[in-house]
């Protein structure tokens, strides 16, 4: 199983600060792409993704246990 | 003559050596909000040899409740917070050469500024101008310090040319439509959380303390108690076109900027981002609404009344300012409401 964080408005829009799915295998856009149609999420364009806490890259692909977190950036100051 | 500083020069890793090397600096900081205020404030009381800050806006009611700079009486006489900020910070530390600048943060005025900069403080509320403030730190190697926030949300990042991934590296594109403290609000203390992180970063960069200087990319909720670091050791980006070997710095060339355009005898300006939007005006137009904004609309576009101004916004990103014929007060509307 693969814990998956979100934060700022991806949690608002997700309604859970994280949720449990099997993503092994998986590169992280298609990740993204099934998250963003599955909870109707606002694009996924630019947000930064870290596998274990490690910024990575579209392509990686997720390992079984992996934790992946979503985060948007945001833009006020 | 360090009297005023000695609590910092006790601080081991500073020093009077440190004191010394912050005394000889010149920091840009760019916006004077929430940031700009935090930002500022501590610097100017550690004591930098130059601040210049560039702030297109004027004081507002609406801003006092985050911007630690300005008063009541700032914003009845809607007193430009370049302005403002220069008065109040002189009077906390009459050492430091503070200067404001009332004006829009372009490639040029940039250019124009950074001269003998030793750091750039990121005070802005939106991501054109930090793509800017990007590629100018990347052209003429100076550190900047990225922060940014919303809601109870925020993060940092401190990049350095040469050793750190950039901002473009990260983002890979100007994000659309972010969030903003217009639309999703903001809690003072993660502004502050954040202005805490750039100072932080501000001094060890000014002192020369690079081995102290934070790697990783932070970000936290205050309100949900996360605090989040992440490693960017992988973040670097070969291909990237503002730190690359192959730059072009993408980002100070005008056709990647937005257009405005004073529309004659309208009292209008019109807004059109760098590149086509889609942006979903039915979601915008629920967010503004909650927000206790009077926002019309239909399928094409979405009118929004503002205090002094009307802004109507197509679903492409163009959007028309009315009541205003000055383009840096319409930019300053427009990307408080679109980020």
């Amino acid at each position: 199983m693969n814990k998956v964080l979100f934060f700022a408005h991806l949690r608002e829009a997700v309604g859970k600060d994280y949720i449990e799915i099997d993503a092994a295998g998986k590169t992280v856009a298609q990740l993204k792409e099934e998250l963003q149609k599955q909870y109707d999420l606002p694009r996924f364009e630019s947000v930064m993704t870290a596998i274990n806490e490690e910024f990575c890259q579209e392509t990686d692909v997720i390992r079984e246990g992996d934790e992946i977190a979503f985060i948007p950036p945001v833009s006020g100051g | 003559m360090f009297e005023r500083y000695s609590r910092q020069i006790l601080f081991a890793p500073i020093g009077e050596e440190g004191q010394k090397k912050i005394r000889s600096k010149h920091v840009l900081m760019i916006g004077a909000g929430a940031l700009g205020s935090g930002n500022g404030e501590i610097l100017v009381r550690a004591g930098v040899g130059r601040l210049t800050l560039v702030d297109r806006d004027y004081v507002e009611a609406s801003n006092l409740q985050r911007q630690l700079l300005y008063t009541e009486a700032d914003a009845a006489e809607k007193m430009p917070k370049a302005v403002a900020a220069e008065r109040r910070l002189r009077a906390v530390n009459s050492d430091v050469d503070v200067r404001g600048i009332i004006g829009d943060a372009t490639p040029d005025l940039m250019e124009e500024l950074v001269g003998d900069v030793d750091l750039i403080i990121d005070a802005t509320d939106n991501f054109e101008t930090r793509m800017v403030m990007n590629d100018i730190a990347q052209k003429y190697n100076i550190p900047w310090v990225f922060g940014a926030c919303v809601g109870s949300f925020g993060m940092s990042f401190p990049i350095i040319p040469g050793k750190t991934p950039c901002l473009n590296c990260l983002l890979k594109s100007l994000p659309l439509q972010g969030m903003t403290c217009d639309t999703a609000g903001i809690i003072a203390p993660a502004v502050q959380m954040v202005a805490v992180h750039q100072s932080a970063e501000a001094l060890k960069i000014l002192t020369e303390n690079w081995d102290a200087v934070r790697t990783t990319f932070v970000s936290f909720d205050l309100w949900r108690n996360q605090y989040t670091s992440i490693k960017m050791s992988r973040a670097k980006d070969d291909g990237c076109l503002s730190c690359g070997p192959e730059r072009t710095y993408p980002y100070l060339d005008r056709e990647n900027q937005s257009k405005s355009t004073v529309l004659c005898g309208r009292d209008t300006v019109q807004i059109r981002p760098p590149r086509k939007q889609d942006i979903d005006l039915q979601s915008l137009g629920r967010q503004l609404r909650a927000l206790h904004y009077e926002v019309k609309g239909n399928p094409y576009l979405l009118s929004v009344e503002l205090e002094e101004n009307r802004l109507v916004i197509f679903n492409d990103g163009r959007a028309l300012v009315h009541g205003t014929k000055d383009v840096a007060q319409a930019r300053a509307i427009y990307q408080r409401i679109l980020g």
